[in-house]
């Protein structure tokens, strides 16, 4: 499989890519061998990494390198036992409520300042400030402000998020075609109209950005404040292996983590899909991945 | 004939703001004149690049004049005040524009309905009327296809049906059938015409084409290279209902047609 040894997850979007080229555009039978082609590669970097994992485990021992089969039957028995499930949704819980505290502000935003370009304009630097702060350097900050309990870890998640999807809104919004407004506004449609049918749906893809990107931002911001200071969740399992020289147990978290952001990829592709059917479809599967 | 004119384009004059770096003084459009009477079917012929989808960006108000006057019925038009243009002059001008602006994320038939939502008047009358105009411009069958999934010259039919569905009583049309093949083209502008005498509309239609111009339109205006200005006026008295495939070979027709021609550079 040349070429392929670049791509580092199985779920990433190079792979779509790659089989693109490979494949003829175009035709419907294509599609569907393209999607072979590329589940099949998919498999075989999943193969070649597990074949990677297992040679460092081999040979820097599994002290160092907890060992793929060891790693996969801990997970296994942890999420059939529940432990490591409750502690993955607790994690997951996290980063789901963050997610929503921090997109949907960071949606409503710029649809409210977009009447307001000074105000926008006002706010520019601390926005684009707020993007660029390393958020774990924050991490600190909320555990002293909101406990060591979910609060913190949710507040670390809505900023990261916030941000993210604020900027890709933003971008949406400038992106608007004033050809199409000013159709509308022959046609008769009023302020309002043009926020409905022609500003938020030419937004959406924008919007989607904005989630895709945060998506493991969410996961790993709230698996990252856990690792600070917690009792439960991904973080702290990986805390708690470290501290007792378990590198397995660190594995188990770490693809336990992984597993969490590919189902979530996921779910925002099967979602925005639904939302976008009328994108041309090289646009879409540029903007999907897989 | 100013008496009743309904839209009236006195001294109009265009230049866009300018970038660093060019002139500012460079005019699109300077010292145009001209006026429309109520039901009348005008038509423009001019170069490329002249001015005209600019001048009928001004009269729908999408775009603000650099001076002189464009008056629809009483109302004046503001100059060099883009925050009191009133777009489409509430409904009552209807614009084809030369793309056609068709949103992306709505079906063909959702965009051919969307006038109607936005003015509240959707019901299961104007849907028949929607309806019917689909089926006349051969577009049956794609209701549910998305504007990407449309040939050039079907997205041009599914925007001029688009403003023919709320039936405004003034209409702009930037080229509507440029970009059709010369069949289709002559059973839309039967068609075009039938609707005219129909509704007795007021439109203003830009073309490339002085085949076009001098068979659809009651008077034909011949723009000069920019600025523009009106380089000739003519009034064509070939009786109506025309024939729009006969008429070619009309005495009639051959001479304002190379009457026209002298003029167009
Ligand atoms: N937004 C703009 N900014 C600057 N210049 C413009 C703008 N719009 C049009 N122009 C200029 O105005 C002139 C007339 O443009 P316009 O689109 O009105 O021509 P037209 O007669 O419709 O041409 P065509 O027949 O090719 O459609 C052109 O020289 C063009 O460069
Ligand atoms: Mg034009």
């Amino acid at each position: 499989m040349p070429g392929c040894a670049g791509t580092e997850t199985p779920t990433g979007e190079k792979m779509a890519t790659q089989s693109e080229f490979s494949a003829p555009p175009g035709e419907n039978s294509s599609r569907v061998g393209t999607l072979i082609r590329s589940r099949g590669d998919q498999l075989l970097v999943l193969i070649a990494l597990f074949a990677i994992w297992q040679a460092c485990s081999l040979w820097l021992g599994t002290y160092w390198v907890g060992s793929p089969w060891g790693t996969v039957v801990r997970l296994t028995t942890g999420v059939l036992g529940g432990e490591l499930l409750s502690h993955a949704s607790f994690t997951l819980a996290e980063a789901v409520i963050g997610f929503l505290l921090g997109g949907i502000p960071a949606v409503i935003l710029p649809f409210l300042l977009r009447r307001l370009p000074i105000v926008t304009a006002i706010l520019d630097p601390f926005m684009v400030g707020g993007y660029g702060a390393p958020k774990l350097a924050l991490a600190p900050l909320f555990i002293l402000w909101f406990g060591i309990g979910i609060e913190s870890k949710i507040a670390l998640v809505a900023i990261t998020v916030f941000f993210i999807v604020y900027f890709s809104t933003l971008s949406g919004i400038r992106a608007l075609d004033t050809k199409l407004v000013q159709m509308a506004q022959i046609v008769g449609a009023d302020e309002k109209d043009v926020a409905r049918h022609i500003v938020f749906p030419g937004a959406v893809p924008y919007i989607f950005t904005g989630f895709r990107i945060a998506m493991p931002y969410a996961i790993g911001g709230a698996v990252v404040a856990e690792l600070i200071s917690a009792n439960r969740g991904l973080g702290y399992l990986i805390q708690l292996g470290a501290m007792n020289f378990d590198t397995t147990g660190v594995f188990v978290a770490l693809l336990a983590t992984g597993i969490i952001v590919f189902i979530g990829n996921t779910a925002v592709n099967v979602f925005e899909r639904r939302l976008l059917r009328w994108r041309p479809p090289s646009d879409a599967k540029n903007q999907s991945g897989t | 004939m100013s008496a009743q004119a309904l839209l009236e384009v006195h001294d109009l004059g265009k230049r866009f703001a300018s970038r660093a770096g060019r002139d500012s003084s460079l005019w699109v459009i300077r010292d145009l004149s001209f006026s429309v009477a109520d039901g009348e079917f005008l038509t423009i012929v001019g170069p490329s690049g002249s001015g005209k989808t600019t001048l009928l960006n001004m009269i729908a108000q999408i775009d603000v004049a650099s001076g002189g006057e464009v008056r629809f019925q009483s109302e004046v038009a503001p100059i060099n005040d883009p925050k009191s243009l009133n777009p489409g002059l509430s409904c009552r001008i209807g614009y084809v524009t030369q793309e056609d602006n068709l949103l992306p994320w709505r079906t063909m038939l959702q965009n051919v309905l969307f006038p109607l939502v936005v003015q509240g008047r959707l019901n299961d009358e104007t849907r028949a009327r929607a309806e019917m105009l689909i089926r006349t411009v051969g577009l049956a069958g794609f209701e549910n296809h998305y504007p990407h999934e449309l040939s050039g010259g079907m997205r041009k039919r599914a925007s001029l049906i688009r403003t023919l569905v709320y039936d405004p009583p003034v209409i702009l049309m930037d080229e509507p059938f440029g970009a059709l093949d010369a069949q289709t083209r002559t059973v839309l502008q039967e068609d075009l015409l039938r609707l005219w005498n129909l509704g007795r509309k007021t439109i203003i239609f830009v073309t490339h084409d002085i085949t076009e111009a001098i068979a659809l339109g009651d008077r034909t205006l011949v723009l000069t290279r920019a600025p523009a200005r009106v380089a000739g006026e003519h009034k064509i008295d070939l009786p109506r209902p025309r024939d729009i495939r006969g008429i070619l070979t009309d005495p009639k027709f051959i001479e304002i047609y190379q009457r026209i021609r002298e003029q167009v550079q």
